[in-house]
């Protein structure tokens, strides 16, 4: 038992001690190793200082350089600091020098400088610049330099100014024909014949032009009727004194005949209740001809048949008096009872259609504000969409809204006049049926008996 | 001479304010004034002979108590209350006209207003004050008219009835 205790110890021991010669030597190389290292180490860093202290050495010669150009420089600024100096004072002198030099001079620019901008606006929109638009350009080039304070227009360039304004006097005074490029109403452009009349307008081909944006000749879309046929008598005349419409405010009226709303327009305005008004007005105004004619003819008749004793039975006068012819012998009291009957029967046609005509004259003028009140109330309706900001919006739907209220007027007024002449002729022709009948039945009959 | 180129001046310097409304109203009046001027000539002049000739026809008859001579003095006072009460329903129609004309002389006038407005703006106060002359005045002169006719043609209306009833007075029937 001892002796495998001690073989097991000997076992582990002689196993230990193998390994541990192993070791050792591995430890011996790592010492060495060490060793060397720690040398080769030290070497490194001895040559790291060298380094570190010869790079020392080159800055500091460089910051010694820097240093050296900073003060170089600084002395530099300051020269050039005071060279500063003395030119703002030498320019300070110099523009005292020239403000006195220029003396009241100054003022003059200001009033050229205005006065050129004010005869630039002048010949912008003067009629006679399509003619000479050079007279831009040269006025445009004598305001540039009135408003640069470095520059001074020379006496030439100045005098540019009184030249156009007197070709703007003497042209103005004058018609005078040219050709030019103008646009039409459909927006084509085209080579036309035009007569500049003074500095109103244009006209050509028979039709007036305006003046638009750009210098550019315009035909006007809409031509003002009042005083359109005086255009082409005077382009076909060739002396003596003949009249022409013009505009002295220089397009402005003509621009306003182009917004004015047509009667077409204004038609349409009205809108369904204004073609309801019109109509009722055209069958009113129908119907009063119609028996207004009816009752003329009738009137005639009755006329002829009071002097004329045999009863003619065309007219209602004649047929009232045939009862009378057909019954010689009743008595008097039947006679009045045929007599009424017969009067009776006459006065429908007579009074045909008087109702409805004065029915028409007094609901056309309703019928007009009906128009207008829902009008108004698209209009509110719109001001509640986009408020009231913008007057002329509004303005047109009221304009428009009243157009129905014309419409109500111009039927009642001609309606109600014809009423009045129908309801007249249709009462003379019944007073005569009425009153006189009877009367001229014993006229006749006296005769007859004496 | 001057006073009336004067007071032309006026009326074409009130009617070109106005606008053209004012000839149709110049019109109407006229017309009603004279149809008016044309009753009273007729009231105070045509209608005595007339009266008289129309009691000389009755007096001068024979007998006047017949159902003819009843019949014949009817129709004799009916034709003379038809010549009295001609042009009355006209002059009063164009009185009543007068108003409805200016009226219509003052909604145009509005629509000028409004279109002006529509174009320009409500600044321009006056580019629409000539749409507001034409808007008032009309009013005026047709209210004018017809105040200047209304009087004379009740005046002219009622001396018609009664001159007829006085007539029917007058033609005595016997009993």
């Amino acid at each position: 038992m001892k002796k495998i205790l001690s073989a097991a110890v000997a076992f582990v021991l002689g196993f230990s001690a193998v390994s541990a010669q192993d070791t050792g030597t591995d430890l011996d190389t790592l010492l060495n190793k060490v060793r060397n290292g720690s040398v080769t180490d030290t070497s490194k860093y001895k040559q790291r200082v060298n380094a570190f202290r010869t790079k020392q050495v080159q800055q500091q010669a460089e910051l010694n350089r820097s240093n050296a150009e900073k003060s170089r420089l600084e002395k530099e600024s300051d020269r050039l600091t005071k060279q500063r100096q003395d030119l703002d004072a030498e320019i300070a002198r110099l523009e005292d020098l020239l403000d006195k030099e220029k003396g009241k001079l100054g003022e003059l620019f200001g009033v050229l400088q205005q006065a050129s901008s004010d005869a630039k606006a002048t010949l912008e929109n003067s009629h006679i610049s399509v003619e000479f638009p050079n007279r831009l350009n040269e006025i445009n080039a004598l305001v540039d330099k009135a408003k640069d304070t470095a520059q001074l227009p020379t006496p030439d360039e100045i005098r540019t100014w009184p030249s156009a304004m007197m070709i703007e006097m003497v042209q103005s005074g004058k018609n005078v024909k040219f050709n030019q490029n103008v646009r039409l109403a459909d927006g084509n452009e085209t080579n036309l014949d035009i007569v500049r009349i003074g500095d109103f307008g244009f006209i050509g081909g028979g039709r007036f032009f305006v003046l638009a944006d750009g210098g550019i000749v315009e035909e006007l879309p809409r031509q003002p009727s009042l005083v359109l046929d005086t255009v082409a008598p005077y382009q076909a005349a060739s002396s003596g004194l003949v009249s022409l419409g013009i505009d002295p405010t220089r397009g402005v009226i003509m621009g306003m005949e182009v917004d004015k709303a047509t009667l077409e327009d204004q038609l349409k305005a009205g809108g369904p209740t204004g073609y309801l008004i019109l109509a009722l007005g055209a069958v009113g105004v129908l119907l009063s001809v119609v028996q207004f004619v009816y009752l003329f003819v009738v009137k005639a008749k009755v006329k002829s048949q009071i002097k004329n004793s045999t009863p003619n039975p065309n007219n209602p006068l004649g047929r009232v008096l045939q009862v009378y012819a057909d019954n010689p012998n009743v008595d008097v009291e039947t006679l009045e009872l045929k007599l009424d009957e017969a009067i009776l029967k006459e006065t429908p046609a007579l009074e045909r259609f008087l109702t409805l005509i004065k029915l028409i004259s007094a609901v056309a003028p309703l019928f007009g504000l009906l128009g207008t009140v829902t009008g108004m109330i698209a209009t509110f309706q719109a001001i509640t969409l986009f408020g009231t900001g913008d007057p002329t919006m509004m303005a047109a739907g009221i304009s428009m809204a009243l157009v129905t209220t014309v419409e109500g007027l111009v039927v009642a007024i001609p309606t109600l006049l014809l009423h009045s002449f129908v309801a007249g002729a249709s009462k003379t022709v019944i007073h005569i049926l009425e009153e006189q009948s009877a009367g001229i039945i014993a006229v006749h009959a006296e005769k007859g008996n004496s | 001479m001057l006073l009336l180129s004067n007071s032309l001046d006026a009326i074409a310097a009130f009617i070109n304010q106005g606008g053209n409304v004012l000839y149709m109203i110049m019109a109407v009046t006229f017309i009603m004034w004279v149809l008016i001027v044309e009753r009273m000539w007729y009231f105070t002049f045509e209608y005595r002979k007339q009266k008289a000739r129309v009691i000389d026809a009755w007096e001068s008859r024979s007998e006047r108590q017949s159902w003819y001579a009843h019949k014949i003095r009817i129709a004799m006072i009916s034709e003379t209350s038809d010549d009295l009460n001609t042009g009355v329903t006209m002059i009063k129609t164009l009185v009543a006209l007068c108003p409805l004309v200016g009226l219509l002389g003052t909604v145009t006038g509005m629509i000028e207003v409004f279109e002006v407005m529509a174009t320009q703006g409500s600044s321009n106060a006056r580019a629409m004050a000539a749409g507001v002359s034409k808007a008032t005045i009309p009013t005026m002169a047709g209210m004018v008219a017809a105040l200047s006719g209304i009087f004379l043609s009740t005046y002219i209306e009622r001396k018609a009835k009664r001159e007829s009833e006085k007539l029917e007075d007058q033609l005595t029937m016997d009993h």
